[in-house]
């Protein structure tokens, strides 16, 4: 391989031999200054910052963030001949065996409950597998961790992302019923996805404290499993806020599970109108939601340096 | 004059044995640790337009000492700095998907790697030609035989020139013909990089391009030299 040698030998023994023989000139260190400065090689955020550096991260590698969703979004329907229907089918099935289970325990539902059923179950489902994938996200990318740098913060983002797009096709079941229901359209449905961006934002702030943890024990992943399973019947899917409102204490008391509020205003966003919770419980789940965001994102910060290593 | 390109200081890494909850609260009650030194006492400066060769035995931290300075590994102790864009040749096709096609693929692929969208988009075409796999390049990836996904991977990851480039062991993959390609392809990336780190076995290549070869052992650097000191050195510690 001649090709290399020439050039660089003759650098590197004209550097070396410039490094023995000769005293460093005094103007050596002025010239120094001008150099590039040595960056760290893996740029890692502060835990105070790590929120803003989240968003900036995923702006700064946005196609990078496209195409792993896009694989996500791929591979989920893959070999199906029905395909993306499915995002469709299957919370209507669902849907379906809750609401016959309802008219079993408890007998004359309203003629919407069916509907409210579906919603829960659409939205609950963007909540509930965003906190499942973002749990497993570092575990399940264990070659690419060990192989590639790029910010780890990728990894649960689009986990989410991928689920959020899910959840938006399956959104589209809203537009059958919308005509068969006789509803309103109206300008209240932009709620629509915000009540799903929502319950995804939740997944994550929730999902980043727990993912590096998997990484350590696995434990963590089984343990979220149950999280994931309870906490269906504590969120308003299989019930609705109005219902529980009329519970009493431990009903109001569930209104302030923060699930609550992206469910319920997707479900009234149908209904024509923007959410209505009392503001109490509106805030305390937007305040919820906030905090499991910066303390998700803080935490990731601090724990996804070690986390690599039990890979 | 030599700038600096990666400079290593005081590099300790280590890695945990023990995983269980309880007695990592345990050891850290007791002030113990139980752990695995990957790297120790690790200080390293290499110049910007250097082609420096790491050499050593199976598990005495070669990869391990590339992975630190493209910034996968973050050191337990002192710091791993380097100028510039860093990119690190291992593991072709990390990331891909069975799928979606070779040219999706190729997009993950890259933007996996670090290439913007614009760098992508310009060199797809130049980058499916090199990788000869004709009509298949837009069928899933699950029909493509190992070789094939390598000479895609390697495709997609010679395609940009980075300020600084890692290799670790891949300098060839496919057939026999392909095999002359890619070993052309990646010592021409060798020759446009600025700097060049090459973890491989082939000591004959090495001597042919290095500058300089770091001989590890056990973790440790046992020595910076000539590509042949270091290679003697190597087969006395072999013994």
């Amino acid at each position: 391989m001649p090709l290399l040698t020439g050039k660089y030998r003759l650098e590197a023994i004209l550097r070396r031999s410039n490094d023995k023989g000769t005293m460093r000139p005094a103007n050596m260190t002025e010239l120094e200054h001008s150099e590039p400065p040595l960056q760290d090689v893996a740029k890692r955020a502060s835990s105070l910052f790590a929120p803003f550096w989240m968003f900036k991260e995923v702006f700064n590698h946005r196609f990078l963030v496209r195409n792993l969703i896009r694989r996500d979004v791929r591979g989920r329907y893959r070999n199906a001949m029905l395909g993306y229907a499915w995002a469709l089918i299957e919370p209507a099935l669902f849907a379906l065996v809750y609401w016959f289970l309802f008219i079993m325990l408890s007998g004359n539902p309203d003629e919407m409950y069916a509907v409210w059923v579906l919603i829960g179950v659409v939205v609950w489902g963007c909540f509930g597998k965003s906190l499942s994938a973002t749990t497993n996200s570092l575990v399940g990318n264990a070659r690419t961790m060990h192989l590639v740098y790029f910010p780890r913060v990728i990894f649960p983002i689009t986990a989410v992302g991928a689920n959020f797009v899910v959840t938006l096709m399956s959104s589209l079941v809203i537009i059958p019923i919308l005509m068969v229901y006789d509803l309103p359209i109206t300008m209240h449905l932009f709620w629509v996805p915000v009540g799903i961006f929502l319950a995804g934002i939740m997944a994550l702030g929730f999902g980043m404290m727990v993912a590096p943890l998997n990484c350590v024990q696995r434990d963590v992943g089984h343990f979220m499993r149950f999280v994931v399973r309870a906490g269906f019947f504590v969120s308003p899917v299989m019930w609705t806020a109005e219902m529980a409102a009329q519970r009493g204490a431990w009903g109001e008391a569930a209104l302030y599970n923060p699930v609550v509020l992206p469910i319920t205003m997707v479900r009234h966003a149908l209904e024509g109108k923007s959410v209505d919770l009392p503001p109490e419980v509106i805030l305390s789940s937007l305040i919820i939601t906030c905090v499991l965001l910066v303390t998700g994102a803080m935490v990731f910060a601090r724990l996804e340096r070690g986390a690599v290593k039990y890979l | 004059m030599t700038k600096t390109s990666i400079k290593l200081e005081n590099v300790d890494l280590h890695f945990p044995k023990q995983r269980n909850a309880l007695v990592m609260f345990y050891d850290w009650f007791r002030k113990r640790s139980r752990r695995f030194t990957a790297l120790s006492e690790i200080n390293l400066e290499i110049y910007q337009g250097e082609i420096v060769g790491i050499i050593g035995r199976n598990g005495s931290g070669k990869s391990t000492l590339l992975r630190v300075i493209a910034g996968i590994y973050p050191p337990d102790n002192g710091t791993a700095k380097a100028a510039g864009e860093i990119s690190l040749l291992a593991g072709l096709g990390t990331g891909f998907s069975q799928h979606q096609t070779g040219r999706e693929n190729a997009i993950l692929y890259g933007s996996i790697l670090g290439h913007d969208e614009k760098v992508m988009n310009s060199k797809l075409e130049e980058i499916i030609d090199f990788s000869e796999l004709g009509h298949f390049i837009d069928e899933p990836l699950r029909t493509y035989s190992a070789g094939m996904k390598a000479r895609l991977g390697l495709a997609v990851a010679s395609a940009i020139k980075p300020e600084i480039l890692l290799i670790d062991e891949v300098l060839s993959v496919g057939d026999v013909k392909f095999k002359e390609k890619s070993k052309k392809k990646i010592l021409g990336m060798v020759e446009n990089a600025g700097t060049v780190v090459i973890v491989s076995h082939s000591f004959g290549l090495l001597t042919d391009i290095c500058d300089r070869v770091i001989l590890v052992d056990r973790g440790r650097i046992e020595l910076i030299d000539e590509p042949q000191q270091a290679i003697k050195r190597y087969y006395e510690l072999e013994g």
